[in-house]
């Protein structure tokens, strides 16, 4: 549904995004995240037709919503890091102005609003002055704006960002009701196990490119091959040694004690192997197991510096 | 007809607040108390001396007519500096940009909201203008040109200040950049020709000499078609045509020199109004396109 190629915006000589692609499917609730500075919020202005990029396509359902913005008006709804509120408004009017500014009036406006107030949570503050809701409820009241037009991809920048532990779970809790009514969510935040928790598909961009794409158990699967296993030896020490070192999926190793922690490419199937191979070898093993990777361990593990980085064989950086 | 949503919502707001029925009552108090102190004063002579002096009639008429243009050409860019930076302020403008809105229905649905409530001002004032009808001298037509003069001025002076808001990210910065602007159309446009004039009177150089003129008496030359910008020069004809003064030897003249162009100043009005319509387009298209920038 929506395909982005070549991305590529500088603001003088600083160049936020270079070359980005991403690729988001229908129905998924995508987590986008990336370090500070890494584009994220630049991606998401040119999404939403807040900025032009310099080069590259924006496509939703093979439309380019940067020659049809008013495509593109149609359908998203944007939830940005702010609230963005009047508050000399009251909640309903602050809704009916929105649809208004998206074509609808009359009834069809003030239904809609008040179904929306109610799915937030609102419907009892409808009366009441922006002015005087709470952080969260405003934050609610944002998205219930976002979505007054129906559209069908819902696009957030930190929507979450400062609100409380309660309300960031309240809200997720929304989020998930939304994506399962349909919508697609693109979701920006640096609150990683939340989003870990509810996404279907993770971006990583780091300086402008997208490193790293894919459905979540992908990635995690991706990554977490760099990590080391650690192998517990109760007896046959030499042996193990032995046999770790002929092993052509094996790089790495470090012996302590009874531990041996190797570097090892394989995927699950082959850690599988070749823990068969030990025993059927008369290794005594007591322990086998790779650390459990987190879309925080992998956010952390891909931005590092270049130095620092650890080279997988994922596409992007297929050049390297 | 479907309105838009932005006059809508800024009439709605400013319908709620006290301010709009506060300014109106104080401003139209302050002159229907001048007015009838005036009057009661002209009729205490016609009292004393039995003598009318209808000048006085049509003196009090200009002195609030005066004040409303003033009040007019000064609060227009107070209303409408910060329109469009104020929504960027509270972070809505964005909000608004990815809504169906174009720059230019946000551009003309904040200048509708500050016209209308100017409107409400020039309107609900005329009442005290039309004391003058009790004793004559002033048409219904003089008081509809009247009425020309004061919107064209406002649109003007509105759409400075909504170019300056959607040019300056900050209020306060839009606010001053409004007052400057219309200070060189009002003051600097008057102040130009008052130095060709004084330079003319003092013989000047060449370059000026062969600007303009070729009579005898001092004159500003083409620099007089400045004026054309300057909505006050607009008002003050209507007013001098409308006491009777707007051929030679009038204030006009004093002011400005005597120029031989009796048949400009026939066409001055008509000619500035349609001049500052023109520039209140450019100004609110630059407004949009400031908009539009905002994107690259």
């Amino acid at each position: 549904m929506l395909k982005i190629r070549n991305l590529k915006k500088a603001y003088g000589n600083l160049h936020a995004l270079e070359g980005l692609d991403m690729d988001v499917t229908d129905g998924a609730l995508f987590g986008f995240v990336g370090p500070n500075g890494a584009g994220k919020t630049t991606t998401i202005r040119i999404m939403t037709g807040l900025l032009a990029p310099d080069s590259g396509s924006v496509e939703f359902d093979g439309q380019d919503v940067v020659a049809r913005p008013g495509y593109l008006k149609e359908r998203i709804g944007y939830v940005p890091d702010y609230f963005g509120v009047y508050d000399n408004l009251k909640v309903w009017e602050y809704m009916d102005f929105f649809a208004s500014c998206y074509g609808l009036e009359g009834l069809t406006a003030r239904k809609r609003s008040l179904t929306l107030l109610d799915q937030v949570g609102l419907g009892n503050k409808a009366d009441s002055y922006v002015d005087g809701l709470s952080r969260g409820m405003k934050q609610r009241l944002c998205l219930a704006r976002a979505l007054v037009h129906d559209p069908p991809v819902l696009i957030m920048d930190e929507p979450t960002a400062g609100l409380d532990p309660r309300t960031r779970l309240e809200f997720r809790d929304t989020l998930l009701e939304l994506n399962e009514q349909g919508k697609t969510i693109i979701i920006s935040s640096h609150a990683l196990p939340d989003l870990a928790e509810i996404c279907t598909e993770v971006g990583i961009i780091d300086r402008g490119k997208m490193i790293l794409g894919g459905s979540l158990e992908e990635i995690i699967g991706k990554v977490q091959t760099s990590k080391p296993l650690t192998i517990s030896v109760f007896q046959n020490m030499d042996q193990a040694i032995r046999i770790l070192k002929e092993h052509p999926l094996v790089h790495t190793m470090t012996i302590k004690e009874q531990e041996i922690m190797i570097g090892f490419t394989g995927d699950t199937r082959q850690e599988c192997g070749l823990l068969a191979q030990l025993v059927a070898s008369g290794v005594l093993v007591r322990g086998f197991e790779r650390e459990a990777g987190s879309l925080e361990a992998v956010f952390m593990q891909l931005t590092r510096q270049d130095e620092e980085r650890v080279v997988l064989s994922y596409e992007a950086e297929s050049d390297l | 007809m479907k309105q838009n949503p932005i006059y809508r919502r800024e009439t709605m707001v400013s319908a709620r607040s006290f301010r709009l029925a506060l300014i109106p009552m104080i401003f139209n108090g302050i002159l229907a108390l001048v007015a009838l102190l005036n009057l009661y004063s002209t009729l205490g002579q016609v009292k004393l001396t039995a003598e009318i002096q209808y000048s006085n009639f049509m003196n009090l008429y200009m002195f609030v007519a005066v004040l409303e243009f003033v009040m007019v050409v000064l609060l227009m860019p107070a209303l409408t500096a910060g329109s469009i930076s104020g929504e960027r302020e509270r972070r809505t403008l964005e909000l608004m940009l990815t809504t169906k809105m174009t720059p230019a229905d946000i551009i003309f649905g904040k200048l509708a909201a500050s016209l209308s409530t100017m409107v409400l001002l020039i309107v609900s004032s005329f009442p005290v203008l039309a004391m003058m009808f009790i004793y004559g001298g002033v048409t219904v037509r003089d008081m509809g040109l009247l009425l020309l003069c004061y919107m064209v001025a406002a649109l003007l002076v509105g759409s400075i200040g909504i170019c300056c808001s959607a040019v300056f990210k900050k209020t306060m910065v839009a606010t001053v950049a409004s007052y400057g602007v219309l200070g060189i159309l009002v003051l600097g446009t008057c102040l130009a020709n008052q130095l060709v004039l004084y330079l003319q009177q003092w013989g000047g150089d060449a370059w000026l000499v062969s600007a303009g003129q070729n009579g005898t008496a001092a004159d500003s030359g083409h620099f007089l078609y400045l004026l054309l910008v300057n909505p006050t020069t607009t008002f003050f004809l209507t007013m001098l045509r409308m006491a009777g003064q707007e051929q030679g030897g009038g204030l006009f003249s004093r002011l400005f020199g005597n120029h031989s162009l009796e048949s400009i100043h026939n066409t001055w009005v008509a000619g500035s109004i349609v001049i500052q319509l023109v520039m209140a387009g450019v100004f609110l298209w630059m407004a949009v396109r400031a908009l539009e920038r905002k994107k690259r």
